[in-house]
């Protein structure tokens, strides 16, 4: 456990490790200070949004300033779960060898792990990455890896749907967010990212973020230390609850959205596990806020990205799944009340 | 000589008249000639003046009464006055005429004496013409009635006075109808009465049940603001509600205060909060009224 003189010095760590990934993506700060909540709350995050608006980028950028070892795959429909783990060739002596793949490789040094166009991978690649999720360990060669501050960023561009896979829902939820990229719209941000040389060099931009400034190797005690000293009182416990029975229930809190029977809308509502993953997240934001109590609109900032991604729509509104989920995420929070 | 005896005997003959130069002047006015019907009056007057010494012999005048069979003197006033004389007759006639006739009003003679001498004056007939009632040939029912009944009497038009009435009840029910909303009369109408029904409730509270005073409070916003309010929100809530810029400082202590109270630790309510918990209510309200 972290003093709290340690958990000021972070904090300020934090908000510079967000404030140099902002001069590193233009018009994203909503994104970039969900992902720096992700980081400290050691959750897996998905990224979606469309082709170029940056999203290799921020997380390139998200690994470079959080340090540690980093690793990366392209999706691929190709792609084995085997490939992650081992590679094979014939070396210099014509010999067959074997060496470790990106899971294995950095072995507990490794941090961050991207995973670029995730629903290019097959099923079971899916299933092998759930277990490393869920567990932060691989069984390969006959033993266990531990992998202690693996984090995994995975990104999906929702462009294209030939030859992809949807993840499947075991898979969304163990990703504690998913963060929907929007190119900016503001005018100004277009013209410097158009025109300004900085913003044409990806990897001198990258290369811009200090790097070492966090002990990678210290955020789960980190986390650890601000999910134990964040408080959490009776009456915002009890608004988190009344949010996840609306996720689970709309019906019941009187929210209603345009053509829609809300009986027949959900297939299935937020998990316990998401549920645990928006508070985690909402603690980070209140310490983040200098705080150390959470405060209704600590969870409100992250309910959509903790929750969306976790509401199953029934398949007869599956035409209308990327108007409506949204749309249920902002009507909850519309409906119901905290004090 | 001779000739003025023939001019003398001249003078005696232009000098002396017959027994009519008695009447001066003589006149008789009568109405027009045409256009009467069975019943109607006819007036006429007669107008003459005499010499001195000359005297109308009233015995000379038609008597009141028929003067045939068709024709009856309903009147006859004589108003004198030295010499002259104005008699007014006046007629009936009960002829009924089959198509338009001529008809005549029979003429008499005025009788006049001085000392032992008479003569008379004659009032001349005068002709009229009288016309049907109603035509001769009375229609078949089939070809429609000739006998109408009479024409209903006129309405008095009454529309500018309905319209005033009802011009008058409108605004009446409309001035009746803004003072019941403004004092929150309509229970319909429940969002413009959001903080007096909290502070009536806030009046019925136990003091030191802040919880329950902080939950009014914020109802009355939510329902305000019709979804949940939180501090962060406030720019968007003044967009929608200008007025309530004006208590911007008591909203974000309003805030700040609740949250401390109901998501932080170790925060005890005083009687000052609860007093200014109720100014900001009292301010919410008067905005409401519209007196702010």
């Amino acid at each position: 456990m972290m003093t709290d003189a340690e958990l000021i010095q972070w904090r300020a760590n934090a908000l510079r490790f967000e404030q140099q990934i902002n001069q590193c993506v233009l018009g994203l700060q909503t994104a970039v200070r969900q992902i720096v909540i992700a980081v400290f709350a050691r959750g897996h995050v998905l990224l979606e949004g469309q082709v170029g608006v940056g999203k290799t980028t921020l997380l390139r950028a998200v690994a470079q300033g959080l340090g540690g070892n980093f690793e990366r795959i392209e999706g691929t429909i190709d792609l084995m779960p085997a490939d992650l783990i081992y590679y094979t060739y014939l070396d210099e002596n014509g010999r067959p060898r074997v060496d470790p793949g990106p899971l294995l490789k950095q072995g507990e040094r490794l941090s961050t792990f991207f995973f670029n166009e995730i629903n290019r991978a097959r099923p079971q690649v899916h299933s092998l990455l759930l277990r490393a999720m869920a567990e932060r360990s691989v069984n390969a060669f006959n033993r266990d890896y531990a992998m202690p501050h693996f984090q995994v960023f995975a990104d999906r561009n929702r462009v294209e749907k030939e030859e992809t896979f949807e993840l499947p829902a075991a898979a969304k939820d163990r990703f504690m967010m998913e963060i929907r990229i929007d190119r900016p719209d503001d005018d100004a941000l277009l013209d410097q990212l158009m025109f300004d040389p900085r913003f044409h060099d990806t990897d001198r931009l990258i290369a811009g973020v200090e790097s070492g400034g966090m002990a990678y190797e210290r955020l789960n005690d980190l986390a650890e230390t601000v999910q134990n000293k964040i408080q959490t009182s009776p009456k915002l416990r009890q608004y988190a609850l009344d949010l996840w029975k609306a996720t689970q229930n709309p019906g019941q809190y009187s929210i209603q959205l345009a053509d829609v029977d809300m009986n027949q809308l959900l297939l299935s509502g937020a998990s316990p596990r998401g549920m645990s993953y928006l508070i985690r997240a909402a603690k980070i934001r209140a310490w983040l806020e200098g705080r150390d109590y959470v405060l209704p609109e600590d969870i409100q900032a992250v309910f959509a990205v903790c929750t969306q991604h976790r509401l199953f729509i029934n398949p007869v509104y599956g035409y209308r799944k990327e108007q409506l989920v949204p749309q249920l995420a902002a009507a909850i929070l519309q409906q119901v009340a905290a004090p | 000589m001779k000739r003025l005896l023939i001019l003398t005997h001249l003078l005696l003959l232009g000098c002396s008249g017959a027994n009519d130069d008695a009447v001066i002047d003589f006149e008789v006015e009568t109405p027009r000639p045409f256009g009467y019907v069975i019943g109607d009056e006819i007036p006429e007057r007669i107008i003459l003046e005499t010499r001195p010494g000359v005297i109308l012999n009233t015995a000379s005048l038609p008597a009141k009464g028929p003067v045939n069979r068709w024709l009856n003197l309903n009147a006859m006033h004589i108003r004198q006055s030295g010499q002259r004389y104005e008699i007014d007759l006046r007629y009936q006639v009960f002829y009924a005429p089959l198509s338009v006739r001529t008809l005549t009003l029979p003429g008499f003679d005025l009788h006049f004496g001085s000392g032992d001498s008479a003569f008379s004056k004659p009032v001349p007939p005068w002709r009229f013409t009288m016309s049907p009632l109603r035509d001769l040939a009375v229609k078949g029912a089939e070809s429609g009635a000739t006998l109408r009944p009479d024409s209903p009497p006129p309405q008095l038009d009454t529309r500018q006075t309905l319209t005033l009435i009802v011009a008058g009840s409108g605004a009446s029910l409309l001035a009746a109808a803004t003072l019941g909303f403004l004092y929150g009369y309509f229970p319909a109408l429940r969002r413009r009465t959001l903080f007096k029904q909290a502070l009536k409730r806030l009046a019925r509270l136990p003091e030191k049940d802040m919880a329950s005073a902080l939950h009014t409070v914020h109802d009355a916003l939510n329902r305000l603001n019709r979804k949940p309010l939180y501090q962060h929100q406030l720019a968007g809530f003044y967009q929608a509600h200008p007025e309530h810029r004006r208590v911007d400082s008591q909203l974000n202590w309003f805030f700040n205060y609740s949250n401390h109270y109901f998501f932080s630790r170790n925060v005890s309510a005083t009687a000052l909060d609860r007093e200014k918990l109720i100014a900001l209510c009292k301010a919410c309200r008067q905005i409401e009224r519209g007196s702010r």
